[in-house]
């Protein structure tokens, strides 16, 4: 992700929260990508998934360090939901099924 | 909330969203015809094809890995993504339309004021832009030493200098409405 920002962002950690649940099959991966903002990446995560900001700043970084994360999980007409609207923001999402 | 652009800024990004505008509508999958407003209403026209072109592959990217589930994801999620990205282009359009002059003495300068729904319309604009301009000039991760080592008079210098300025304006703006967020 690129980043404008001026200062290194203090990212408060808190304990891995498990995403994934059993009952839900799909899961919505974000992909990390050159273009888009690690805080509009962020503002993102909090206004569609409703993510206190914590979570929302662990998921970014993830995307960021790891290349991707599993932002949310679900049924599949849910991720497919989550997906469009990921596309709508201009993030880089795909869904799986959960484990693939 | 309101910004404060310069006049030349206010005219370069009406026309970056008028090209942007035309960028999400014009590939839009042959149009039902006009004439006929009940095809109009449900939409009958062909299933939009994947985009050959990088910058439309990347504004609408493959839901799944496989083939042909991305493909029908298309077929129901494009249009509507095309008609959300042109009608947030068109409200930044709008909020260009009628800026107020800036504080006296600042002749070159104009106020934009813009309300949360027209923010948002931002945001999302202003992304869908450097995603164009970042995807055609292939920016990459830890690029900066080589945008910074070309020629002032290199075009593409000045194409990622308007897009580093887009994410300034971005930044900006999500510093904003993040305020309050908790």
């Amino acid at each position: 992700m690129g980043a404008v920002s001026t200062a290194p962002v203090e990212i408060e950690r808190p304990e891995a929260e498990e995403v994934v649940r059993q009952d839900t099959p799909w899961v919505t991966v974000v992909w990390n990508d050159p273009v888009n903002l690690m805080s509009y990446v962020t503002f993102v995560f909090m206004t569609h998934f409703g993510y206190a900001k914590p979570k929302a700043e662990k998921l970014m970084m993830d995307v960021h360090h790891k290349g991707r994360a599993v932002v949310s999980s679900g049924s599949r007409e849910e991720m497919e939901r989550d997906v469009e609207a990921m596309h709508g923001y201009g993030l880089w999402a795909t869904l799986q099924k959960s484990g693939d | 909330m309101s910004a404060t652009f310069h006049t030349v800024e206010v005219e370069l990004l009406r026309s970056l969203v008028g090209q942007l505008l035309e960028l999400v509508q014009d590939a839009q999958p042959s149009a039902p015809d006009a004439d006929d407003p009940l095809a109009a209403a449900l939409a009958l026209g062909d299933d939009p094809d994947r985009p050959t072109d990088p910058v439309l592959l990347r504004l609408f990217p493959d839901a799944y890995a496989d083939e042909e589930q991305a493909a029908e994801f298309r077929r129901y999620t494009e249009r509507g993504l095309r008609e959300a990205k042109s009608g947030a282009a068109a409200v930044v359009l709008a909020s260009l339309a009628t800026p107020e002059p800036g504080r006296k003495g600042a002749p070159d300068k104009l106020q934009v004021r813009l309300d949360g729904e027209q923010a948002t319309a931002w945001l999302r604009t202003l992304t869908d832009l450097r995603l164009a301009l970042g995807t055609r000039l292939g920016v990459e991760e830890g690029d900066e030493g080589y945008w910074d080592s070309l020629d002032d008079d290199d075009p593409r210098a000045y194409v990622h200098h308007v897009y580093e300025w887009l994410g300034f304006v971005q930044e900006t703006l999500v510093r904003a409405l993040s305020a309050g967020l908790r």
